[in-house]
């Protein structure tokens, strides 16, 4: 039951549902559309998983005084209080989320100013803070200390030139030569990592349907 | 210590402000250089420019805001196209952030203070017109248009939920989303965020599955784009076209060369190719945000491609390729 | 008035943020705890109105034909909480199973054919015809020999050596670093076009300083 169980289950789905992508058929395709419109549905609730780990971890970290667990309720507050203000408040207390597309609507409650306002700018300029740190990678770490490293290198600041308006002005070849680059050698080489990636999703398919990867069990007893 | 070795030695913080000066002063000092759009851009362009109001097409919004400076140029720039031209469009998100992004692009299409901007009708400010039977989009704005309804002078058109746009949202396990959706687009999405049925709208009347779709344009920040290509166009042939960050771009080039994408705009120069045709066939009035955060690249780029160049001058002119080790702060 | 508060909150966070770059501080890190509680937050109120309300709360509360199947997937997904109960832990392998294994035999027949055949028929290209321009035809021949090249460089079973796998793998790194200095570049695009998008922020939507 504890292991036995969900590994036949993965094969029997596996299988099932392998051989109706090569013979459809009525039945298979009601099953099929029973599992699409169930999945997300199912898949919904994983989302119990990531909140109940992260409340966990916080009001351990709370509990315990841990060191900076004054950050922990940075957590914990906005991950309760979204969905309270969004599925729970009236909508004149500031609560309710995006529905309608129209007039200045996602600057009215918790839920829409939350987004806008805080997650939407941390979440981006976090993201931006790598501009900078490639601008000092670019002047530290970027040595043409091989000839690999060296194509590598001419490579990189032709198609950097390439493609910005300016390089056309230093040289009508650069966003030509740039966009060759692009198109077959760089092509070539992505086309064969490709095809390796693409060969191990497929191997590594393979092993969950035939249980021979069980990882994914996790540690939940034997 | 030699000049080269207090060179490389420098505190990198020196490095930081300079790039953040090189991206700040070109915003008041643009150049203006013309943007030439690729064959990659060109492709999705022309594309939606064949497309009528009889075809429909999808917008994913499945990047996160911390990719949206390169992704929502993109967005907002197909749905500015979809929208002048009258063609319906689906946005999904493969992100519950996703659907917030889509959220804002729409924000930004129909702000007021823009020269640029679409007046949004929601669907039940138009109920009265659906009543009276009338539901092709000229019939539509005709009606709206009778009942009173003026056009500001800087709008580009009105936006009729439920006829030109379905906000469809975000659903976990999207790539299964997808292939539910060959068989029936209401049996993935009932209603759209805000509870409209889906069934009762117009613009799905012509289009109930993604059979019946005409171009899937994916904005992405991650791989969420290729389970469109492998869910979409494998199985039913559904056209797909990307637009990805310029991280990612480069992978993606093995797709067009197959022809399993339609184009491809990578990063925000390929926002910016697609936003040059629009504003060169009038859709816009205005550049976009994507075209003047181009001309702000120019000046970053020979930045960093100085600092390539010094950093090497510095590493071989000290000898320390010769050396094991450079001392002090890296 | 809330319009303006909010750009101020989001002026205050991208600069805090920012002075990262000079030293670690209490703002950055009260912004890296913030965002992952409001995306979860955020999901959850998505993951609700978009999921468990229409496609499963509603059809049943209505008694929608057919919707007590809908307890199937209702039960598979509340046995996810069974991970936080040691004792019956291993019943949240039953969802697991359940959105994997179909997922995968779905999945593998169409993964197979957009990662794998596509991409080995795109790879047999003519490499000349008639009229083709030279950059083309040129490559073209980079492009499959490239793949072939590189393919080598991956295929770590036999030993790189002798005119075929040696030759090959030389040829093939060279035309991965090609590939990655080509990447490069454009990852410099990528993060600079973010850096650019919050100063458009600074300076357009808060400073109003830009149009």
């Amino acid at each position: 039951m504890k292991r036995t169980v969900p590994l036949a289950i993965v094969m029997v789905g596996g299988i099932l549902f392998m051989i109706q992508y090569f013979i459809p058929h009525q039945y298979s395709q009601t099953l099929f559309n029973y599992y699409t419109e169930w999945a997300p549905i199912v898949g919904a609730f994983a989302l119990v998983l990531g909140v109940g780990s992260l409340t966990r971890l916080h009001s351990h970290k709370i509990k315990r005084k841990a060191k900076n667990w004054q950050y922990s309720y940075a957590v914990l507050i906005p991950l309760f209080g979204i969905p309270f203000f969004a599925l729970i408040m009236p909508q004149n207390l500031g609560g309710g989320m995006m529905e309608s597309m129209g007039g200045d609507r996602l600057t009215q409650g918790v839920f829409d100013f939350a987004y806008m306002n805080i997650q939407v700018p941390i979440q981006a300029t976090m993201f931006s803070l790598l501009a900078f740190y490639i601008a000092s990678a670019a002047f530290r770490a970027f040595r043409a200390k091989s000839a690999l490293a060296t194509v590598l290198l001419f490579s990189a600041i032709i198609v950097m030139l390439g493609q910005v308006p300016i390089g056309e002005l230093l040289g009508k070849w650069f966003p030509k030569v740039g966009l060759w680059i692009l198109r077959y050698p760089n092509l070539g080489a992505k086309r064969a990592i490709g095809l390796g990636v693409g060969f191990g999703v497929l191997a590594t398919q393979l092993k969950i349907i035939f249980g021979v990867e069980r990882n994914w069990l996790g540690g939940a007893g034997e | 210590m030699s000049i080269w070795e207090k060179m490389l030695d420098l505190d990198r913080r020196w490095i930081f402000l300079l790039i953040g000066i090189a991206c700040v002063v070109p915003f008041f000092t643009p150049l203006g250089l013309p943007i030439l759009p690729s064959q990659e851009v060109i492709a999705i362009y022309d594309y939606i420019e064949n497309l009528t109001t009889d075809n429909a097409i999808f917008v994913g919004f499945d990047f996160d805001p911390g990719t949206a400076a390169e992704n929502m140029p993109m967005g907002v720039a197909v749905l500015r196209h979809a929208f002048a031209r009258h063609i319906p469009v689906f946005i999904t998100a493969y992100g519950p952030l996703g659907q917030g992004m889509a959220a804002m692009a729409l924000e930004e299409i129909t702000n007021e203070d823009s020269d640029d901007y679409y007046v949004y009708v929601n669907w039940e400010d138009w109920a009265s017109i659906r009543e009276q039977g009338i539901t092709d989009r000229a019939g539509i704005e005709e009606a709206w248009v009778a009942a009173g309804n003026t056009l500001a002078e800087n709008a580009h058109g009105w936006v009729f939920e439920g006829r030109d746009i379905a906000m469809l949202g975000y659903l976990p396990y999207f790539h299964l989303v997808i292939l539910g959706m060959s068989s029936s687009i209401a049996s993935q999405f009932p209603t759209d965020i805000g509870g409209n049925s889906l069934e009762e709208m117009p613009m799905y009347q012509d289009h109930k599955s993604l059979r019946d779709i005409d171009l899937a344009v994916t904005t992405s920040g991650s791989s969420a784009c290729v389970a469109w290509i492998t869910y979409g166009r494998e199985k039913i042939g559904l056209p797909v076209a990307f637009g990805v960050t310029a991280v990612m771009a480069t992978d993606y080039y093995i797709y067009m060369q197959s022809g399993q994408i339609i184009g491809q705009m990578g990063g925000l120069r390929g926002a910016a190719e697609y936003e040059t045709l629009l504003l060169r066939d009038g859709y816009t009035k205005s550049p976009g945000k994507a075209f003047v955060g181009m001309d702000v690249q120019n000046i970053a780029h020979l930045l960093i491609i100085f600092l390539v160049i010094l950093g090497n001058i510095a590493f071989f002119a000290g000898g320390f390729n010769k050396k094991t080790k450079l001392k002090g702060r890296r | 008035m809330s319009e303006t508060i909010g750009i101020w909150v989001a002026a205050i966070f991208t600069i805090g943020i920012y002075s990262f770059l000079y030293k670690e501080n209490p703002l950055y890190r009260l912004s890296e705890h913030l965002v992952v509680g409001i995306s979860t937050g955020f999901g959850i109120a998505v993951t609700f109105t978009q999921v468990l309300k229409p496609k499963l709360i509603e059809p049943i509360v209505t008694g929608e034909h057919g919707a007590w199947l809908l307890l199937i997937p209702a039960i598979l997904g509340l046995l996810y909480i069974t991970r936080f109960f040691s004792g019956v832990a291993w019943l949240s392998r039953y969802p697991m199973a359940f959105l994997m294994g179909a997922g995968m035999g779905i999945g593998f027949p169409l993964s197979m054919k957009a990662s794998v055949l596509r991409q080995l028929e795109a790879s047999l290209v003519p490499l000349y015809e008639a009229g083709m321009p030279w950059d083309v035809v040129v490559g073209n021949i980079v492009m499959v020999l490239g793949t072939l090249a590189a393919l080598i460089y991956f295929f770590f079973s036999k030993p790189h050596k002798g005119p075929f796998f040696g030759t090959g793998s030389k040829i093939g790194i060279w035309v991965i670093m090609v590939g990655f200095g080509a990447t490069f570049g454009f990852t410099v695009m990528g993060r600079i076009s973010l850096l650019i998008g919050r100063i458009q922020f600074l300076l357009g939507d808060w400073l109003h300083i830009l149009k």
